[in-house]
């Protein structure tokens, strides 16, 4: 139980410090206000959870001091003393909210029962509390995670039902591409326009893949592989992949690994796919010159990296947006917005984590958490290795 | 240099893109035969020969998956290049374990389905040399001659 102090409020010096005396003796941890307003402002710089207060006192007298804490503390318990003759001041305190009342002269164990039932009401309210807010949460989790994989369905839905006909578009067009590109359809009229045109279409037909694509990325059917992955292993491919880019912005990779960097249980395709999203967005962020640095070490049951840029940042204003689906500070054509979103929707399904930093005009740093998952697929019977489902 | 033509069968539900993909190869001097679904692919393969099937993975009736199975336990040495619609490559993964050449992704980029299909045909063109010598050898060592 918590050990927030008890507080003792009484105008008789020496009957309230014979009771903190007494119940310091018992192993409590106790502080003492001489007045109302002495309490008060205790109260304001540390919390207290139980208050025993006397009703009698000049100035505010208990009854006020009950319903101010009632007030302003809800969930502190105040205990009443009142005299002897005068019983009513505790039930009509009760009627105000204090927990309960004891008459004077008071017993020590019977105060300290009181105390601790006070002390178990408050534990046992705070214990609701948090369960009802973790169920609120869970509820909400559910909620978005069922959205988004309906989301992710009606996604995948489009995705494949654009990409056919994508697909005859391209080939239409790469047909009649072939045909103009001969000798003798050299002097057709118009041929330039002709040529442009297609060139139109071509470049469209790419940037509309490049959306379906990610989108069908991002709805992935759930059963993830789960084998061995070196995650250095596999940032080293992604790196070799990116090369051509890398070389081309003159841009500074370094690599730090920690030496004993353990292969942990996931889906390398994915983790592929993650890094690849990162380090091409860390590229596009960086002038030519920049830096990137990647760190990767161990952490509790998994692997952390951390990837940090030189590149222009992200203003302050966007941060919220940038996991949403189609944000993008590109120019249309140049990026389809969902690259992070993706990557969000991966870590998520690897049971990861992924947080990003930014300041406008100093970089970007992404530390993404991703647990070894043999444990979890233990579990869960559903998951078998390489188990493939349509 | 003269080219030989790719002798390709190109199997999709999608009629359109069949016909589109066919005149594009075809304009490109290839010889293309076109089937619409996973049987008519095998009726294909008893009747002509075929180096290089361009298959569709997600047909109805027999699946891309079905068809290569068939495919492979027929005609082990016809190479398969999968086309899938669904972005997930682990279906074409799948594929390429059960023996399939490469996959692509639809819509894809022209250049890489040529390079695709030239080194298939390399392929199996080695192959099919491969088993010429040994045949050659055995039919030597039987006749005594080594």
């Amino acid at each position: 139980m918590n050990q927030n102090p008890v507080m003792i409020v009484d105008d008789e010096e020496d009957f309230r410090n014979a009771i903190v005396r007494r119940l310091k003796k018992r192993g409590l941890n106790v502080i003492a206000a001489d007045c109302g307003e002495t309490a008060l402002s205790y109260m304001e710089s540390q919390p207290v959870d139980v208050i025993v207060s006397d009703v009698k006192m000049p100035g505010m007298d208990g009854i006020d001091l009950l319903k101010i804490i009632k007030n302003k503390y809800p969930a502190s318990e105040i205990i009443l003393l009142t005299g002897h003759a005068n019983a009513s001041d505790g039930v009509s305190g009760i009627k105000e909210g204090a927990f309960d009342y004891l008459s004077k002269p008071i017993s020590l164990e019977h105060l300290i029962v009181k105390i601790n039932q006070a002390k178990e009401t408050i534990f046992r309210r705070l214990e609701k509390q948090k369960e009802v807010s973790f169920k609120e949460t869970i509820k909400q989790k559910m909620i978005a995670t069922e959205r988004l994989a309906s989301l992710g369905t009606l996604a995948a839905g489009v995705a494949h039902e654009i990409n056919n006909p994508l697909a005859i578009i391209n080939e239409a067009c790469g047909w009649m591409t072939t045909i103009l590109s001969y000798e003798n359809m050299k002097d057709i009229p118009r041929k330039i326009d002709l040529d442009k045109a297609l060139k139109k279409i071509d470049n469209s037909v790419i940037r509309a893949r490049q959306i379906t694509h990610h989108l069908l990325q991002f709805s992935r059917k759930p059963d993830c592989r789960i084998t061995d992955v070196s995650i250095d292993e596999l940032i080293t491919e992604t790196i070799q992949l990116l090369k051509k880019e890398i070389s081309l912005k003159d841009i500074q990779i370094s690599e730090q690994k920690s030496s004993l960097l353990p292969s942990i249980g996931s889906d390398p395709g994915l983790i592929r796919q993650i890094f690849l999203n990162l380090l091409t967005n860390a590229i596009h962020a960086c002038q030519t010159k920049g830096t990137i640095t990647i760190d990767v070490y161990p952490e509790n049951n998994g692997i952390r990296a951390d990837i940090n840029d030189s590149g222009v940042g992200i203003p302050e204003e966007n941060m919220d947006k940038i996991f949403e689906p189609f944000y993008t500070t590109k120019s249309p054509g140049e990026g389809t917005g969902l690259g992070l979103f993706v990557i969000k929707g991966i870590v998520e399904q690897l049971k990861g984590t992924i947080s990003l930093n930014s300041k406008y005009g100093e970089g970007t740093a992404v530390s993404i958490f991703l647990p070894c998952l043999y444990q979890l697929e233990k579990k869960s019977k559903g998951v078998k290795n390489g188990k493939h489902t349509h | 240099m003269v080219s030989i033509p790719i002798n390709i069968l190109l199997v999709d539900d999608e009629e359109d893109f069949v016909e589109m993909l066919s005149l594009r190869l075809e304009e490109k001097g290839e010889k293309v035969f076109t089937a619409k679904s996973g049987s008519e692919c095998i009726e294909c393969l008893e009747k002509q020969s075929i180096d290089v099937i361009i298959l569709d993975l997600k047909m109805p009736g027999m699946d891309g998956i079905e068809t290569l199975k068939h495919i492979k336990s027929q005609h082990p040495l016809v190479e398969v290049i999968m086309l899938t619609g669904h972005g997930t490559a682990e279906t074409a993964v799948d594929g390429m374990k059960l023996g399939a050449f490469d996959y692509l992704i639809k819509p894809s980029d022209f250049d890489t389905l040529t390079l695709k299909l030239d080194a298939a045909r390399k392929r199996k063109d080695e192959q099919e040399e491969r088993i010429r010598q040994a045949e050659a050898k055995l039919l030597l060592r039987r006749s005594g001659v080594i």
